[in-house]
């Protein structure tokens, strides 16, 4: 591979009235692994789709060996050999694995037609690069459909190193990977900078980049920090460059309060993947679901919030109810914050208002009276939330990350909920928020909500929760609170270790 | 002892999207042949599949559109323009010389039309539904321009093709095949695999450098040329030309996708189903003309036959689900 | 609000273009020709902004059957107008609600669905009259929507100011309107805040159609007879007046007030190339250009690149 180096210059990008990138610098030669660090919306996944041509900068420059140049498109990216593998994927579900891999640069034939054995040949060749660690039954005829996220993700790399590629840009690329196919990557990626290739890794996995990286970059708020020699510095100062606000606090409140009766049981319960688990929450109480992804924890929030058939039975202050939609679940006080804004928490292009009492039309009668509604609206805005708008009539897509969040939690504090159930409502959120956002939880916990919690950091878990429920192959395998709410405990009871249920 | 005796050839009928489809074909056929007595003589079959040769062929230009992730409203229009190009070019005196020419001017239109229709909703981005219903009134107003009143003539020698017989079996027949051979052809290149992820995941296409927005522009002359080919065998089967559109042709074009098993948010299907769909709807059409049903029903009764086989695969899903 | 400015502005070059253009009769006669468009296109508006592809191409079929409906029953009497009116409305109801079952629960795409039913109703206009219309406006009735009532302004306009403020309440002060928003940017999200989609889809075509029966209904008021296929014509230049309104097809956002100002920019269109003296097949030919100009404007979508 000839010698090559790519280095961006104060990139610039804006959307709409949002600054993703303010000034990007990063460079990267042959043979070495540079690595992208930042903090969520800190402008890397912009800076990876700049570099190959799928975005267009607002300002700042590229050089390619030198050379300044003007991607116009991916396809303009792809012919000076630059590829990347994006967070997002990128296949086509009703294709085959060969069929993605090639997809834009299929192998023809002098008559127009595809050479469809060379490419299943090439595609082999290929997933051998991974044999062992992905299933031995997913061939190049295997839909994509049919394939478990990591092995797309998988796909999704072979696709882009199927161009022999002088410049690959790994974007979260191991995201979705489990040990071992990670360690493959590594080893192919070691292996691939030592012919040549001019790899930059986009991560925010500490471990991850110091194994594999030679050099790192800084970014925060769509800023170049820093960039240096991975050796010449320390996680400790890396994170520090990383964040704005100071480390993560912990423990909402030290307060200690009472919890009152008990105000959710549920029994037998089932769905899909949870099998006959009993469980209850006390008022006040601040429940945190537990375990490895997938383990039914969004499921059981779900089906609470009736949006999931479930089997068993619900009792709510000791009455038994049944919950088969939403509309009944919010009519009995029980709330429910997704995680994924964009589907289940927000409407974008609606108002703040409109947001805020989607939930609670119905209380301001027919027709609505809207005077009211704004005033409740505006209290809980400037009040509870401490909102920074400008004005309730301001669509929601004009707020931060952060202060959306606030939205979301914000049109359930309205109806001052018996009963909150939260689906990993932090990710993506940045620390001065979740810092907010935790306050406001222990605000409801004093007002006696029960709080079921799901997160997928288990720091955020076990310095949140009073008691956390560890959810193992759809039944739990620990009731953890006071002494035994440590990382281990956690560790052991989410692998299925079976532990001593706190009665 | 297990043993899976099921011949390939059946394995893969049953993983076709146009499954559903066929059998629903077979089904209208065998009740149409009941009804119609000399339905399989070739005086018959010859005369359905000349007279609906331009639903077919319609209906093949707007599959290839639907797997775009398009629609195109305009087709009856381009038709009803290339037959009034037609007609006034060639009239009832014309030489070899002079067909030719009002062909190429004919199907050159057709293909104009496709161009400007995909240059709008590819490039300039418009929305295809509109789009497409507003290149409706420009072609309409193209043709009633080009023939004001209905009439226009075509001499003897050129509507003969329609009718001919290679190997004893009507040239309409032929046309559909070639097609269809053509087809299998353009999905096993470059082109082909771009259409179906352009049509189905523009944006992950996108990002593997697959000229989408081109690929888009394409479907659309491919659909305004064989809107072109339907005028032209219009034109050949009636000998005249309308500038009257008949509304029904580009609804018909559109069920006979949907009927084919391909779904109109695009990325799936294939020619098959639309030419299957296209005879379904044929056939619908002749079971109640055969089925002495009176006049002033009829149109109901093909409706609610329509409606009930596009909700069909609905119905299957939702208690499938169940 | 780019479309009320438009709209004045070619009523003033209309002016210029034909002295007399601008006389009080003739603003008259396009509000009123706009008025009935927009009445009709009030229901299409609602099926957009529904979203997941919403659209009714059954309308115009609807427009039809309503006229013929209320021809037949109200026969030239004033006692009759009332159930004339009623079987009316039922009859859209009705259809409407077939159109929403289909596409809520058993998910058939909007476009499919409709453009299905619209032979079914017409099929159901030729099956009703058996090719032939006997029956007749009622006094009344023309009274009502076409005569002048007061201050030279006719009927229609009052009663299509009565709908454009009903629309108002029923979009900006219901829950129904709300809930209809928030189905039309994201299903899942409405779900998930309590909102019953199925039931806010399946009234939102009931409405349609009814609507699309009722401007039926004030056609035989205007024009005081009927002839098969008289709503064809009304299908696509609704929902082009709601896109022009700035609703855009994919829903989620958008208001009436831009369907009456898309409907005015339309029907001011029309009566321009008339008044130009423009043979019709010129018309056709600009009145194609002229929308794709308008699309040009409005009805672009996001591109791939950014």
């Amino acid at each position: 591979m000839t010698q090559v180096s790519l280095s961006a210059q104060h990139l610039v990008k804006r959307y709409g009235g949002v600054v993703a990138l303010a000034d990007g610098n990063l460079d990267v030669h042959s043979g070495e692994v540079m690595t992208l660090v930042g903090a969520n919306g800190s402008g890397k996944s912009t800076f990876s789709k700049i570099v190959t041509g799928v975005v267009a900068p607002d300002g700042g420059q590229l050089l390619l060996n030198e050379k300044a140049m003007n991607f116009s498109s991916p396809l303009a990216a792809r012919v000076h050999s630059i590829e990347a593998v994006y967070q997002e994927l990128s296949l086509i579900p009703r294709m085959t694995v060969a069929e993605n891999i090639w997809l834009g640069h299929e192998i023809g034939s002098w008559n127009g037609m595809v050479k469809v054995r060379d490419m299943r040949e090439q595609t082999n060749q290929l997933l051998n690069l991974f044999k062992g660690v992905i299933p031995d039954w997913v061939t190049p005829d295997t839909q994509v459909t049919e394939l478990h996220p990591s092995e797309k993700q998988i796909v999704e790399i072979l696709k882009a190193f199927s161009n022999n590629p002088s410049v690959l840009i790994l974007d979260e690329a191991t995201a979705s990977l489990d040990l071992r196919q990670v360690n493959r990557l590594f080893e192919l990626v070691t292996e691939w900078k030592q012919r040549g290739m001019a790899i930059t890794f986009i991560s925010h996995r500490l471990d991850e980049i110091y194994r594999v990286a030679d050099r790192v970059t800084v970014l925060r708020n769509g800023r170049t920090m820093a960039s240096g020699n991975i050796r010449d510095i320390s996680r400790q100062e890396l994170v520090n460059l990383m964040i704005e606000g100071g480390v993560v606090q912990r423990k909402a409140s030290t307060a200690k309060f009472q919890f009152g009766e008990e105000r959710v049981r549920v029994e037998d319960f089932s769905t899909n993947i949870l099998k006959n688990i009993t469980f209850s929450v006390r008022s006040g109480e601040l429940v945190g679901l537990g375990g490895l992804h997938g383990q039914g924890q969004s499921d059981l929030l779900l089906a609470l919030f009736g949006s999931l058939p479930y089997f068993g039975k619900v009792f709510i202050s000791q009455q038994e109810v049944a919950l088969t939609n939403t509309k009944q679940a919010i009519h009995r006080d029980i709330a429910y914050v997704p995680g994924d804004r964009n589907n289940g928490g927000l409407l974008f292009i609606r108002s703040i208002l409109e947001n805020l009492q989607l939930p609670s039309w119905l209380r301001y009668g027919t027709p609505i009276r809207m005077g009211q509604a704004r005033r409740d609206a505006h209290d809980i805005a400037r009040g509870g939330l401490k909102l920074i708008m400008s004005g309730l009539d301001a669509p929601v897509s004009s707020l931060s990350g952060g202060n959306a969040q606030k939205v979301v939690i914000g049109k359930w504090l309205l109806r001052k909920p018996k009963i909150l159930l939260l689906d990993d409502p932090t990710k993506g959120v940045d620390v001065g928020a979740k810092n907010e956002f935790y306050k406001l939880l222990a605000d409801l916990q004093v007002e006696g909500t029960a709080i079921l919690f799901y997160s997928s950091d288990d720091e955020e878990l076990l310095g949140l929760c009073n008691r956390v429920l560890v959810l193992h192959d759809g039944m739990i395998t620990g009731d953890l609170s006071g002494d035994l709410l440590n990382h281990s405990e956690l560790m052991t009871a989410s692998m299925g270790g079976s532990m001593e249920v706190n009665q | 002892m297990t043993n899976n005796t099921t011949p390939v050839f059946l394995k893969t009928l049953g993983r076709q999207y146009y499954l559903f489809s066929l059998i629903l074909l077979v089904i209208a056929v065998i009740i149409n042949a009941n009804l119609q007595k000399n339905f399989f003589k070739p005086v018959a079959l010859n005369g359905m599949l000349i007279t609906f040769l331009p639903l077919i062929l319609l209906a093949m230009g707007q599959v290839i559109v639907i797997i775009g992730g398009g629609i195109d409203l305009s087709v009856a229009s381009i038709v009803t323009m290339v037959s009034t190009i037609l007609v006034t070019r060639m009239g009832a005196e014309a030489n070899h010389q002079q067909v030719c020419i009002a062909l190429a001017m004919g199907l050159g239109a057709g293909i104009l039309a496709g161009v400007l229709n995909g240059f709008c909703v590819a490039f300039l981005r418009f929305q295809p539904l509109v789009t497409t219903f507003a290149t409706t009134s420009i072609f309409t107003g193209i043709a009633v321009y080009v023939l004001p009143t209905p009439g226009g003539a075509v001499p003897r020698f050129f509507m003969e093709p329609l009718r001919a017989k290679p190997l004893e079996i009507i040239m309409p027949f032929w046309v559909i095949f070639l097609f269809l051979l053509l087809w299998l052809y353009l999905r096993n290149t470059k082109f082909g695999r771009f259409l179906y992820a352009s049509g189905g995941q523009p944006v992950s296409a996108y990002y593997s450098a697959v000229p989408v927005d081109w690929i888009r522009f394409t479907t659309y002359v491919l659909s305004g040329g064989l809107a072109a080919l339907a005028g032209l065998s219009q034109t050949m089967n009636f000998g005249n030309g309308s500038p009257l559109v008949s509304g029904d042709l580009t609804m018909n074009s559109i069920v006979s996708v949907v009927l084919g098993g391909i779904p109109l948010s695009g990325g799936a299907g294939g020619l098959v189903g639309g030419v299957i769909g296209g005879f379904i709807l044929i056939m619908i059409q002749n079971i109640i003309s055969f089925a002495n049903v009176p006049n002033w029903w009829q149109t109901l009764v093909k409706g609610v036959i329509v409606v009930f086989a596009l909700a069909g695969p609905g119905i299957i899903r939702v208690s499938r689900r169940k | 609000m780019l479309a009320m400015l438009l709209a004045v502005m070619l009523f003033i070059l209309g002016g210029f273009v034909q002295p007399g253009f601008t006389r009080f009769e003739q603003a008259m006669n396009i509000l009123r020709l706009a008025a009935f468009l927009g009445i009709i296109a009030a229901g299409q508006t609602l099926v957009i902004l529904s979203g997941g592809e919403g659209i009714d191409l059954s309308i115009g079929a609807m427009v039809t059957l309503g006229a013929i409906l209320s021809y037949g029953i109200v026969n030239q009497s004033d006692a009759r107008i009332l159930p004339g009116l009623l079987v009316t409305l039922s009859a859209g109801l009705f259809i409407g609600l077939i159109n929403g079952v289909g596409i809520a629960y058993l998910r058939i795409p909007p476009l499919v669905m409709t453009l299905g039913m619209t032979s079914v109703v017409r099929g159901l206009v030729y099956a009703v009259t058996k090719g032939e219309l006997n029956g007749g406006a009622s006094p009344l009735m023309s009274a009502i929507v076409v005569k002048p009532l007061v201050m030279g302004i006719p009927g229609l306009l009052f009663i299509s100011a009565t709908v454009a403020f009903l629309m108002w309440v029923l979009l900006e002060r219901t829950t129904y309107g709300k809930h209809l928003f928030s189905i039309g940017v994201n299903r899942v999200t409405a779900r998930l805040n309590g909102v019953k989609v199925n039931w806010t889809i399946v009234s939102t075509y009931m409405l349609c159609s009814m609507i699309a029966a009722f401007g039926g209904f004030l056609f035989l008021g205007y024009y005081e007879h009927v002839f098969l296929n008289l709503g064809e014509k009304y299908t696509l230049p609704a929902v082009a007046a709601v896109v022009m309104g700035g609703t855009t097809l994919a829903g989620g956002s958008g208001s009436y007030w831009g369907t009456i100002a898309g409907a005015i920019v339309l029907v001011l269109i029309e009566s321009l190339l008339t008044t130009l003296q423009m043979q019709d097949y010129a018309r056709q030919i600009v009145y194609g250009l002229v929308l794709l100009v308008l699309l040009a404007a409005y009805g672009r979508q996001k591109g791939l690149r950014q």
